[in-house]
């Protein structure tokens, strides 16, 4: 089993470390993973993605054409990875952003509005961990157990004041779809 | 240190393993995509007591780099590219010298200025050089962040044990992806430099290191005895890694990062019954020519598949002498092959039946 996904966002958005928090629970998980993120002028233009690919097995190719699962905070991502992603894939949305639309009848649409949530938690700056939370709920491919311990990991000690908000945030997102 | 996985981007894990292998003193200036290389150290070897010098040039780096392996130091420089140009007058040097150098270079497109996005085409560069004279390198060519960690720490082992330059090739995928990677503990043995090191004559007679003979004689002897250290070299650490080759009747042939997908497309091969193998070039000097060949004499064909014009393609079709056909799958930089591609290249390549092909894609 491979699969694979895409992070996008506006730069500041945190989808990079979303990302890295997604790759080390993978690691937690026991599973073969690989991060790769945009470092060109992809990221000089203001939005940023990167790419994490999970397997059973040793990951041959990253930098991949197509996504099983896109994660997407802003409208200018979706546009751009919503014709990236598989056949019967996933898109996966920051509603506060991002407009309600359906381009396309073969893929899974799920839409949350992840910016809100995070500002009724206490801060925009954890809309990624909300959308960390609402991926773990909608791919059933990584549970929020390891990925509250990857958070834990990836604050560390320097950061660790910031780590209630964090799961807090990642909770939250986790019930976003109930 | 231990063998505990952490997820690692390849820029740190490299400079981790230096500093594990005793990396005493880094010269280098910043340029995308190995950055990171020298930020970690500049904020780590300061803690340790070791050297950083933050050089106002990869020119005035290498040359650092240079009167620091004199001495008998361990030391490193990393750079890209169009950067690692910058210092092959100052390789050439290092070679004639016979001095422990080790260059990471991490790759991105050229050629010029290029650009940052990841590639290969610093396969010449690295293998053949772009100094003067006559003069070989040692190449270790990583493909997965573990292997970074691994050959950057046998890197250090064989830039002393045969006193000749080593880079370390590996290319901006590597540099900016992260993986699980474990740094172990260094396993190579301390090399002893004593004899050749210029540490300071005190109580002792001088020593000088030339990088040439004073006459013709000597220094014909000199290259001979360049070249005849660098056959030991080929016979002791020529290294290369198989993928079900015994049955094979194309193999996929790549070396770096591309190793990854060459694998990957073997297995989708298999799948649809076509007996595809892999071979792969872990030292890219020494090149594994003896084994390649002894492929081609059991009728194998290669197709070398690669991020650059056919740089490697060269050298294959030179190990296989004409046994048997040598293809070229390519793209010059930028999205590194896809599965999918090079699946139908190699199908592609096995409709013609005629011989060799070339699709760069």
């Amino acid at each position: 089993m491979e699969k694979n996904f895409i992070l996008a966002g506006f730069g500041g958005q945190g989808v990079l470390l979303a990302g890295t928090i997604l790759a080390n629970a993978f690691m937690l998980a026991g599973k073969c993973v690989t991060w790769y993120p945009c470092y060109g002028a992809e990221m000089r233009g203001g939005t940023v993605n990167c790419e994490v690919v999970v397997s059973d097995a040793e990951v041959s190719s990253v930098h991949k054409q197509d996504t099983d699962f896109a994660l997407v905070l802003n409208q200018q991502s979706f546009d751009k990875f919503v014709q990236r992603v598989k056949s019967g894939g996933t898109i996966i949305a920051n509603a506060t952003l991002v407009a309600l639309a359906k381009p396309r009848d073969d893929i899974k649409y799920v839409f949350a509005k992840m910016g809100d949530i995070a500002n009724a938690i206490g801060s925009s700056k954890v809309t990624n961990m909300v959308s960390l939370g609402v991926l773990s709920e909608a791919c059933n491919i990584v549970s929020k157990e390891y990925l509250a311990k990857a958070v834990e990991i990836v604050l560390g000690e320097k950061k660790k004041q910031f780590l209630s908000l964090n799961l807090k945030a990642l909770e939250a997102g986790c019930g976003a779809l109930v | 240190m231990d063998d505990k996985k952490v997820l690692i981007k390849g820029n740190y894990a490299i400079a981790q393993a230096s500093i594990n292998a005793g990396c005493q003193c880094y010269f280098g200036y910043p340029i995308t995509p190995q950055t990171e290389i020298g930020e970690y150290l500049s904020a780590e070897m300061p803690k340790l007591g070791r050297g950083y010098v933050s050089a106002e040039s990869e020119l005035a780096a290498i040359n650092m780099v240079v009167g620091a392996a004199s001495t008998g130091a361990k030391v490193m420089t990393s750079s890209s590219s169009c950067a690692v140009a910058l210092m092959q007058e100052t390789l050439s040097y290092a070679c004639s010298d016979e001095l422990p150098v080790v260059l990471v270079n991490v790759m991105r497109a050229g050629p010029g200025l290029g650009y940052v996005y990841p590639a290969q085409g610093d396969y010449n560069q690295a293998v053949y050089g772009g100094g003067n004279g006559d003069y070989k390198i040692i190449v270790l060519a990583p493909s997965t962040v573990q292997e970074c960690i691994d050959y950057t720490y046998r890197a250090f082992y064989l830039a002393r044990k045969y006193r000749n330059p080593v880079i370390l090739l590996a290319d901006g995928l590597l540099g900016q992806m992260m993986e699980p990677a474990s740094f172990g503990k260094n396993p190579y043995p301390e090399v002893d430099v004593s004899s050749w090191a210029l540490s300071g004559a005190k109580g002792r007679d001088g020593k000088a290191i030339y990088s040439c003979a004073r006459d013709e004689k000597a220094h014909i002897q000199k290259i001979k005895d360049l070249f005849k250290k660098f056959e030991v070299i080929t016979e002791n650490e020529t290294s290369y890694e198989e993928f079900e080759t015994d049955d094979a009747e194309i193999i996929l042939t790549a070396f770096g990062s591309m190793t990854r997908n060459i694998k990957a497309s073997i297995k989708v091969l298999r799948e649809k019954g076509i007996k595809a193998g892999g071979f792969r070039p872990i030292t890219l000097s020494p090149f594994p020519a003896k084994r390649i060949y002894e492929l081609a004499s059991q009728g194998k064909n290669f197709a070398v598949v690669e991020m650059n014009m056919g740089q490697m393609w060269k050298d294959v079709k030179f190990a296989v002498e004409g046994q048997s056909y040598v293809s070229l799958i390519n793209r010059p930089c930028g999205e590194w092959l896809s599965v999918e591609e090079i699946v139908s290249s190699v199908e592609n390549i096995l409709r013609t039946k005629e011989g060799e092909y070339a699709s760069c894609i």
